[in-house]
């Protein structure tokens, strides 16, 4: 769980070479330090669906929100950072923009959703069936874009063109149920093996252990060779091909590997919520926030995407609880066409934001996130963190001696 | 059997011939020499031979196999290995990443790959910077880092493309101890360098690019006494005031000397 790829056993200095700041001890007590905190928050996470209904914790939450409302946030949270962390692998570690991932999410979800409606397999092995789909489709547009050499604002237009394909395919297939999308069978008592259940402690579980089984595999990604390629690749591909990088076949590695796991994203979302329709997956909008929590963590890092979610989640939850009052609030239409002082129907406007008109205030806010993320802390917020330390020590040095 | 030899290749930029028909042999053990003036084509010939570029004729082989239209990364792991003039370091990456990267190459496994690019940094002398970004170099730094990432690829030929441009005369002359360690340590090497001296010294062999043909070929005392490469390798600063009168060539050298400003590198000298 380191949170740079390139730590690892890091050499030790040559004797009397670097000197000072960077010695070997400070950084062994950050890194353990930095690991102290993260297992932390896990024991935390794990322990939480047992005290969610408490009073205590229901004391602390915002006004409107229950202990199982708490639960959905952090699914979302889990889900989204498993998501990124997908993305993070073609987008962060090989740097090449994505911005249709949603396609491979969508698929991934009509896939095991197919096979379970039509074949009765169950979703577990859906979940497979929907990486081994979504793979192919990645390799397949790796394959193209990378073969022409497409690289930057083109690969990123030919992912965007991808996924409204895709959308618009889903949306007129009538065997897919076109515009109406799939409701899944409701299952009255759910086994197991029907990925179905009753309370949301499951899933909550389920997606804990998805976005845990994504940080290793990326943690091991970024310690082996083929994360080291990526990371060549993202910064100069002639150099890497140069030194015997196949270039062009890591990209599509990098991207296939990458939709399968947003393909069984796909596979657990259509399974939490029992839905699936086009306009609400295959959109820009998902894509958005999908490679938004990587940049906004630190792309290309271990642990970016992980904190980018843990950011923006909670930041597009809290702007749909508080104006839209929890779910409960009044209805925009009526408050804007009553007798109201503009304060009123400014507040009334902002609700009409939050529940999805004109773009929706938390896509206007994760905007606003970004643009703090891009100007202030260049490369995101996990680097940002590890340079505010060195510089913290730099500064502590100085002032010492 | 050769260790690498070019025939015949050509490359043509429009209506520019950047090189042209050029013949091109190195035995293993050689320090080969290729010099040439400015836009000669000596970058282009690396280009060409080492799978960046495509020829438009000829053949290119290496260890008796032709390599024409495989890619550099294929090449390299086949045993050639070329540096970039405008170096290109990965910014983002410290020293020994920026190794490691090219050490694995040939081994697979990050531990072992690691003792290799420990090996290389110590031999190149970057020890002391091996924990800074690749950004953070100067230009002698920027220039090890360039040829320890294609030493830490374990090739049997390396391609050096001015290595030791820009550097200081102390750096040269630490940059010249490096290349005969790598020499012992058994890798042949084609140099591309400006400054006489060192390729004199060093190389076994010279080739004499110019207008994208391969005028001479020789012995370095050879191509010292060769009238033919005086006159046209050295013409624009050496026989200048001969030519003076020459209305064609005098317009020709102006953008000449833009070049060579912007090079930074200096005229060549004997
Ligand atoms: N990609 C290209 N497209 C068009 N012309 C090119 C291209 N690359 C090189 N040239 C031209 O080909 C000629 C040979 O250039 P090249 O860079 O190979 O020379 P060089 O011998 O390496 O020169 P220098 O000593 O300045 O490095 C020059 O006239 C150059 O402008
Ligand atoms: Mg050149």
């Amino acid at each position: 769980m380191a949170p740079s790829p390139s730590p690892g056993p890091s050499p030790a200095p040559s004797p009397g070479a670097s000197s000072g700041t960077l010695g070997a001890p400070p950084r062994f007590f950050a890194a353990s330090r930095a690991r102290i905190f993260y297992l932390v928050v896990l024991a935390l996470l794990l322990l939480l669906p047992l005290v969610s209904e408490s009073a205590a914790v229901e004391a602390v939450m915002p006004v409107g929100l229950t202990g199982s409302a708490l639960l959905h946030v952090f699914v979302l949270i889990f889900f989204f950072a498993f998501m990124s962390q997908a993305w993070n692998i073609i987008g962060g570690f090989a740097g090449q923009l994505s911005i249709g991932h949603a396609a491979f999410f969508g698929i991934g979800a009509y896939v095991s959703t197919i096979c379970y409606v039509h074949l009765g397999l169950s979703p577990w092995i859906g979940m497979l069936v929907a990486a081994a789909v979504t793979s192919v489709f990645g390799a397949g547009l790796g394959l193209v874009s990378f073969h022409y050499g497409l690289k930057g604002p083109f690969f990123a237009l030919v992912t965007v063109a991808f996924a409204e394909i895709t959308r618009l395919v889903l949306l007129h297939w009538e065997f897919v149920g076109a515009a109406n999308g799939i409701l899944l069978p409701f299952e009255p008592d759910p086994t197991f093996w029907q990925f179905q259940f009753k309370g949301k402690e499951p899933y909550y579980y389920i997606a804990l252990v998805m976005m845990l089984c994504s940080i290793a595999l990326v943690a091991w990604i970024a310690r082996s060779r083929f994360g080291y390629y990526l990371h060549a690749i993202r910064q100069d591909e002639d150099a890497a091909e140069a030194v015997g990088v196949p270039t062009k076949r890591c990209k599509i590695q990098a991207i296939a590997l990458s939709a399968a796991l947003a393909g069984m994203g796909g596979t657990f979302y259509a399974q939490y919520t029992q839905y699936i329709v086009p306009d609400d997956m295959v959109v820009g909008r998902v894509s958005v926030e999908i490679l938004l929590g990587a940049v906004i963590g630190g792309a290309g890092t271990v642990m970016g995407p992980i904190i980018g979610a843990f950011i923006l989640i909670p930041v597009g939850e809290a702007t749909r609880v508080i104006f839209e009052g929890g779910g409960t609030g009044v209805s925009l239409s009526t408050l804007i066409s009553s007798d109201l002082g503009f304060g009123e129907k400014f507040v009334a406007y902002l609700d009409y934001l939050a529940s999805g008109g004109g773009g929706g205030l938390a896509v206007i806010l994760y905007g606003v996130l970004l643009m703090a993320v891009v100007l202030g802390m260049p490369g995101g917020v996990l680097p940002w963190l590890s340079g505010l330390r060195q510089r913290l020590r730099r500064r502590a040095d100085q002032a010492g001696g | 059997m050769s260790l690498f030899e070019a025939s015949g290749v050509t490359k043509r930029f429009g209506g520019l011939t950047a090189v042209n028909g050029v013949d091109f042999r190195v035995e293993t053990g050689e320090i080969v020499g290729l010099i040439g003036p400015n836009g000669a084509g000596k970058t282009t010939f690396f280009n060409l031979i080492s799978g960046f570029l495509k020829p438009d004729e000829g053949d290119v082989v290496f260890e008796g196999a032709s390599i024409v239209g495989q890619k550099p990364s294929d090449i390299c792991k086949r045993g050639m290995t070329r540096t970039f003039q405008i170096v290109k370091p990965f910014a983002e990456m410290t020293v020994t990443d920026n190794v490691l990267v090219g050490a694995f190459n040939h081994h697979r496994d990050a531990g072992s790959a690691r003792k290799r690019a420990r090996a290389v940094i110590e031999l190149v002398g970057l020890g002391p910077q091996a924990d800074k970004l690749g950004g953070e170099l100067t230009v002698g730094g920027r220039k090890r880092v360039e040829l320890a990432k294609a030493l830490a690829t374990e090739p049997k030929l390396m391609l050096l493309d001015e290595v030791m441009a820009g550097l200081t005369p102390s750096e040269v002359a630490g940059m010249i101890e490096v290349l005969g360690r790598v020499r012992e340590a058994g890798v042949t090497m084609v140099i591309v360098e400006h400054v006489m001296q060192v390729i004199m010294n060093l190389s076994d062999r010279i080739y004499v690019l110019h207008h994208g043909e391969a005028i001479a070929e020789g012995r370095p005392q050879e191509i010292l006494n060769n009238p033919e490469v005086t006159k046209a390798y050295l013409g624009d600063s050496f026989l200048a005031d001969q030519e003076a009168a020459d209305a064609d060539k005098a317009a020709w050298r102006e953008s000449q000397a833009a070049r060579d400003e912007g090079d930074g590198s200096g005229a060549p000298r004997p």
